[in-house]
């Protein structure tokens, strides 16, 4: 299979999988919209018969007031989408979806009420946050995993190993908590809310903004580079016994050239995989940590549409992570095959 | 596999484990977590999950106190609890109608605060005669020798229960008192300025220095401890014994302290190591149970879909991505949040089907090396149904794997429970750490400094994943030599 074939096969895939997963999501946001629409649509038929159907009830008697009552229902049925049978709205909802078409949020939030907008606020500050913090734990991971490996069993190398492994198992919102308690309350280096200040414009902008990073960057690096630097140290230390490099040391080449030259080289496909998938998870922030902070990114949004009922907001978010998702598969599958040409031969041309 | 290679095996392999530091040091905490989670009832409480969710039940606990061992830690000594019961209660009767009940309380030199609050129970009275019923004047005499009045005619009845510190009346009487003093004037309750009784702490002043020509807003802004011996007087009349019974043997005394237990208290009160404790149950249950069903799951699937192969291989693996590519955690949440009553078993089944993704990838790639050899083809040739071949050939060739995969994604399952019981989707009838986290996050604890609060749960799911995680390397070393997990 020839890689151009590869990959128009891979996209298509992509693209198959998203419209599934577009459908599974509408079919699960338009039952939760119906079921609030419903007793919201009860509860302003109630008020109506309080006050306006009272009044006909007295003026004009009871049959009127059954008439009116059934017509006022039925305009608040259509309102509220009520009148369509569900799989014609789940329908209109993934259609109106792919086109990119997520409609408004009955609340603004971010000054706006079109939910296109509201994501292109967000997505720029989770970029802010979470793409700084994995280029950083990205380049110290891959330096400290490198040095782990070449020093194997070394005094460095099992401190690394058992640093990782602690911060494997720690939640990060809870370190989140931890560093505000320690270096927000006790210390008070930090802001106690990463929420940023309209007011400020320009410089000062800047420096609010920066200050109000410093923390969740740091939280973020903290609990995950030591991951990263043990998966690195793993497969460098797995590439360093294969034969060509045991060929490489006999013919004289420089250390230095072999580890960074022959070894990372060979080494690069899964790190590269691992590299696409951190940014682009950075994109979706996450929800708890960015709860914690209190900041103001993608997380957060997902919560509070979460919270004030928002499905069109919902929906808009989902997707939005999905296509990220799906984006960074092919993308992982067009660099894996582009960086080693077995994948293309051998298994995975009888995908 | 016969059952002789099998003891063989497991020999060697216990063999071999011995020789893993990290995994015997994994073993040793996983034993004490199991011990601590089975003995949860009997170092505890025996039915704390019902207790935890009724506010009343901790009313007798200070709220927001650091645990009592943080003194060590600290120039400024916070005093524990103290809690009197009859038989440390001086009770005398200087006549017929009169009981006096005396409490000695010490307020040692160092400390910093005296107690938070000084509540008052268990008064039994039988009522026959409500025109003439019982009543009570309550003292504070202090080491300087005032006496505080704190309440005066009190009507006594059953249910009476004396909260000095939340009783805005009891309040107001220590304002008069500190006025009386410093000032040397009387004043009535209307001239006592409201927000100043019902927001700053009022009990402290009453173990602080008072004198004449010193600022009462000083004091309580800024109260000095007077150490010493401190006597709480009850001093209860009933006009008709006859009639009206008043029954001390119940009665209880307890001056909250400044510190509390182990772990000490959150915001109603409740004892946090009890909850801590607690919390281990449904943490250790839910990563094993995650852990263990997705990965099963994860290997059949893959296996099955290697073995397979061709359309039904191609099917397989498009419901495997579309699984991958929805966003697990906000459907979660809303999943959770719609369902309303959430069980532990819900949990555990939500967590599998958004987790078994990664693992049958995996085993399906490992599989197709695995389906490629002779054994396989001869297994086919003599007859064997593809069942047979999957579950008799192929899958305990990735048993060992299987095990290091369980204890690796162990953390990851007990990090996804405690993140959703953060958010309030949890089973409300449990008491999980999260569900602690939650509390504390909720009431803003990071932000007023409630480190006993935030610390201990964290650091329980931290100890949690890292005992299954150096089990899980551990394995992986010994089972798996060549195949380096990515």
């Amino acid at each position: 299979m020839g890689y151009l074939k590869y990959l128009v096969f891979r996209i298509l895939n992509a693209i198959l999988v998203l419209l599934i997963v577009t459908f599974i999501i509408s079919a699960l946001f338009v039952k939760v919209a119906e079921e609030s629409n419903q007793s919201k649509m009860y509860e302003e038929l109630m008020q109506w018969e309080r006050t306006e159907g009272a009044k006909i009830k007295q003026t004009q008697g009871i049959e009127a007031f059954e008439q009116a009552k059934a017509a006022k229902q039925a305009s608040l049925e259509e309102k509220y989408e009520l009148n369509i049978p569900y799989w014609e709205k789940v329908y209109n909802k993934a259609v109106r979806t792919l086109k990119l078409d997520f409609g408004t949020t009955s609340m603004p939030i971010f000054g706006t009420n079109n939910v296109s907008d509201i994501i292109k606020v967000a997505v720029p500050r989770s970029i802010l946050l979470f793409t700084t913090a994995t280029i950083i734990v990205i380049i110290l991971g891959l330096f400290l995993g490198v040095r782990a490996a070449r020093h194997a069993g070394s005094v460095f190398d099992r401190s690394l190993s058992i640093f990782a492994l602690l911060t494997y198992s720690l939640p990060m919102w809870w370190t989140g908590m931890m560093f505000l308690l320690i270096f927000a309350f006790k210390l008070g280096w930090f802001p106690l809310s990463s929420m940023f200040d309209p007011q400020l414009t320009g410089w000062e902008h800047v420096k609010d903004v920066l200050w109000k990073l410093a923390l969740p960057v740091f939280t973020y690096v903290f609990v995950v580079f030591g991951g990263w630097a043990w998966t690195t140290r793993n497969i460098m230390i797995g590439t360093l016994q294969e034969d060509f490099i045991m060929a490489a040391k006999a013919k004289g080449v420089p250390e230095h050239k072999i580890i960074y030259g022959h070894a990372l080289r060979a080494a690069a496909p899964p790190i590269v995989t691992m590299i696409i998938f951190a940014l682009l998870g950075s994109l979706g922030g996450a929800i708890i940590s960015e709860l914690v902070f209190n900041y103001p990114g993608m997380g957060r949004l997902y919560w509070v549409a979460l919270q004030q009922n928002e499905t069109n907001l919902l929906i808009g978010l989902t997707y939005f992570f999905t296509v990220l998702y799906l984006a960074g598969v092919v993308l992982a599958d067009m660099v894996y095959g582009f960086l080693d040409p077995r994948v293309k031969v051998g298994a995975s041309a009888k995908m | 596999m016969r059952w002789v290679d099998i003891k063989e095996g497991f020999k060697e392999f216990l063999e071999e484990f011995k020789r893993e530091k990290t995994g015997i040091a994994g073993v040793i905490l996983l034993v004490i977590l199991v011990l601590v989670a089975l003995t949860a009832p009997y170092t505890t409480m025996p039915d704390l999950p019902t207790k935890w969710r009724s506010s009343a039940y901790w009313e007798d606990n200070p709220k927001n106190v650091p645990p009592s061992w943080y003194n060590m830690f600290t120039s400024q000594k916070l005093v524990p609890q103290q809690i009197y019961y009859v038989d440390n209660l001086k009770i005398s009767h200087p006549s017929d109608t009169e009981t006096v009940i005396e409490a000695d309380y010490s307020f040692p030199e160092g400390y910093y605060y005296g107690p938070q609050g000084i509540i008052i129970r268990g008064l039994n009275v039988t009522l026959k005669a409500p025109s003439q019923a019982p009543t009570m004047d309550i003292y504070l005499l202090r080491p300087d020798g005032k006496k505080i009045p704190l309440l005066k005619d009190k009507q006594l009845s059953s249910s009476t229960t004396i909260s000095i510190g939340r009783d805005s009346a009891i309040s107001t009487n220590v304002y008069i008192w500190m006025v009386n003093v410093t000032e040397g004037r009387e004043i009535t309750p209307f001239e006592v300025p409201l927000e100043t009784i019902l927001i700053s702490d009022m009990v402290a002043p009453m173990f602080a220095k008072v004198e004449p020509g010193m600022d009462v807003e000083k004091i309580i802004e800024n109260p000095e401890p007077l150490w010493g011996d401190y006597k709480l007087i009850l001093e209860v009349k009933n006009p008709a014994p006859k009639y009206n019974q008043v029954d001390y043997s119940n009665i209880k005394m307890s001056f909250l302290g400044r510190s509390y237990g182990t772990m000490g208290t959150d915001y109603l009160g409740r004892d946090l190591w009890a909850g801590i404790i607690w919390g281990s149950r449904v943490s250790l249950t839910i990563g094993v149970l995650v852990s263990v069903l997705s990965t099963i799951i994860g290997l059949v699937y893959g296996v099955t879909s290697a073995y397979l192969g061709g359309n039904s291989d191609e099917f397989m693996m498009r419901i495997n991505e579309i699984f991958a590519s929805i966003p697990s955690l906000p459907i979660l949440i809303l999943i959770g949040a719609t369902m309303g009553h959430v069980t532990l078993w819900f949990i555990v089944v939500l967590l599998v089907i958004f987790g078994w993704m990664g693992i049958a990838r995996i085993a399906r790639s490992m599989a197709l090396q695995i389906k490629e050899q002779t054994y396989i083809e001869a297994a086919r040739a003599l007859g064997a149904g593809n069942g047979r071949i999957i579950f008799k050939h192929i899958l305990p060739q990735l048993l060992p794997y299987a095990f290091a995969v369980i204890a690796l994604s162990v953390p990851g399952a007990v990090i996804a429970e405690a993140s959703l019981s953060f958010l309030g989707i949890g089973d409300p009838s449990a008491v999980t750490w999260g569900q602690i986290l939650n509390a504390a996050q909720a009431q803003s604890a990071t932000t007023k400094g409630y480190w006993w609060w935030v610390l201990p749960p964290g650091l329980g799911i931290a100890v949690v994943g890292l005992t299954f995680v150096l089990i899980g390397t551990a394995l992986d070393k010994i089972l798996n030599p060549r195949l380096r997990r990515l």
